[in-house]
């Protein structure tokens, strides 16, 4: 198991947490909802990537945001975050609200992001979301890694920021500057999400221009807990070769 | 394809497949029944997904799927599939899955469908005849006699009419040490083991065969036993003339009365 180092770095007047782990090409993570945690898809991705997973302000131990007003803010404070590490070009992989965030992100910086990986983005809320319990993150709640969920007063301090920056659910801001943005995006559904059904996966490769369906199979909406394995190997070939990972590259020859 | 070319008239028969296949594609039988649930859960997203889409599975992997023409019918065919076993008539019931029943005979047949039943009126909800499908193989001659005697070729011990044999019955014998049976190992085995002589395979619906009365009688049987609405049926006779003479009776003398049934 890879392990993650827990530092902090100032940025856009926020004092911002963050777990890294593993060299190479960086990997900036944004986290749902719930917060951040380290899951078996950040280990292994650490591998053979330097992986930059951030907390959000306002979000776990840090202290309340009452700063941050819409998403595309908050984007600007994470790639000033970013910046302050010296990083110049870099992928990206948000998870649900994460998703939604690392969509602005990349809105607001393209030539910076070199790759979009969203697993179950919340960028397209047709209806109101159940509360997110283990049953409907993890279609395996056994998966679920280690770690008490946060305080009671965090998670309603968590609640309120994300029901403020996730307004609108349907933004035609977004969805318009998502036609129009090119970098490579692979998009993640579980095909027992019932936070994000993976029906909503139809719609971001109708307006991402360079946007790539993945179903995964038997994974709910914590898709890189439920197979950690399968999340990293797609997005690990998805990183390396952008829209060429549709095209085998292993010869299917058995024997010379 | 078929969808389209029939109007939206196509039903999907859906199988795990027989054990000997397991053994031809090199496939580990005891993950047959993943391997299906995974492919039927495939198929129907091909089926409805109007995107292309990929899929991240444990035993498939696909960068884009992406069919043409798309079914007619919405949200797409009804499926029918194997419900032989207990662990796929619950996995049926459970998905609202149409019972097919072949390669068995009416007594086993009439056992996998309670299992079936029990297993929907659980979920909520009660098969209809339509749900219910039952395939046997049929020969129908102008007497009973006749059809019998056409027939007694088609029922030796190494012609087992409707079920499987293999040349080898070592390789059953391995797969089932591997773990394709499931919990009824014993009583599947059994079932596309049996044969019987010729009357045993008449009487116990392996095999209609007879005058027409005495066919439509048997077909009745199975609708009365079973309830199944949906019969498939497979004509083997000795020569093509008597396949054809046993078609046309069955559809002069027989066919036109099942819907009395």
């Amino acid at each position: 198991v890879t392990s993650f180092a827990q530092c902090r770095v100032a940025a856009d007047g926020f004092d911002i947490r963050y777990a890294e782990a593993g060299e190479g090409a960086a990997l900036v993570c944004f986290h749902g909802a719930g917060g951040l945690r380290v899951s078996p898809g950040h280990e292994l991705l650490a591998a053979r990537r330097r992986v930059i997973a951030f907390q959000a302000p306002g979000f776990g131990d840090s202290p309340v945001n009452d700063r941050t007003a819409t998403m595309p803010e908050l984007a600007a404070t994470m790639l000033a975050a970013v910046d302050a590490l010296g990083i110049d070009g870099f992928d990206l992989w948000g998870t649900s609200f994460g998703g939604r965030l690392a969509l602005w992100t990349a809105i607001a910086a393209p030539e910076r992001v070199r790759a979009l990986v969203l697993v179950s983005p919340a960028a397209i809320i047709l209806r109101p979301r159940p509360q997110a319990t283990p049953e409907l993150l993890y279609a395996h709640p056994e998966r679920r890694p280690a770690g008490a969920p946060p305080r009671p007063e965090v998670q309603a301090q968590q609640a309120n920021l994300v029901a403020r920056l996730m307004e609108p659910h349907r933004d035609p801001r977004l969805e318009a500057a998502m036609r129009e943005l090119a970098v490579p995006t692979l998009v993640l559904f579980g095909t027992e999400d019932r936070i994000t059904p993976p029906e909503l996966g139809r719609r971001y490769v109708e307006l991402l221009p360079n946007g790539h369906l993945m179903l995964v199979y038997d994974a709910a909406h914590a898709i890189d807990g439920d197979r950690p394995e399968a999340f990293a190997a797609i997005a690990e070939d998805f990183l390396e070769r952008h829209e060429q990972f549709v095209v085998r590259r292993e010869s299917g020859v058995l024997y010379p | 394809m078929l969808d389209t070319l029939t109007g939206g008239r196509v039903v999907a028969g859906m199988l795990r497949g027989t054990s000997n296949e397991y053994v031809t594609y090199g496939v580990n039988p005891a993950e047959s029944r993943e391997r299906f649930v995974e492919a039927l859960r495939l198929i129907v997203r091909a089926w409805t997904e109007p995107q292309p889409f990929g899929w991240l599975g444990r035993h498939y992997e696909y960068r884009t799927v992406s069919i043409w023409p798309r079914p007619v019918q919405d949200p797409h065919p009804p499926i029918v599939m194997s419900i032989s076993s207990p662990e796929m008539a619950e996995f049926a019931a459970a998905n609202r899955i149409g019972a097919g029943l072949a390669v068995t005979t009416v007594p086993r047949a009439a056992d996998a469908l309670r299992v079936y039943r029990a297993a929907a009126a659980a979920h909520g909800w009660e098969p209809a005849p339509d749900d219910v499908l039952y395939r046997a193989a049929v020969h129908v001659a102008d007497t009973d006699a006749h059809a019998w005697t056409e027939c007694a070729p088609f029922a030796t011990p190494d012609r087992p009419v409707g079920a499987l044999s293999m040349a080898n019955p070592a390789i059953d014998d391995a797969v089932a040490g591997a773990g394709y049976y499931g919990r009824e190992r014993a009583q599947q085995r059994a079932r596309v083991a049996s044969a019987g002589d010729l009357r045993e395979r008449i009487d116990t619906g392996q095999l209609l065969a007879g005058a027409p009365q005495t066919v439509l009688g048997q077909v009745a049987d199975i609708r009365r036993t079973l309830g199944a609405g949906v019969l498939e049926l497979a004509f083997i006779a000795p020569s093509p003339d008597s396949r054809r003479r046993a078609i046309e009776l069955f559809g002069e003398h027989v066919l036109p009365r099942m819907a009395e049934l």
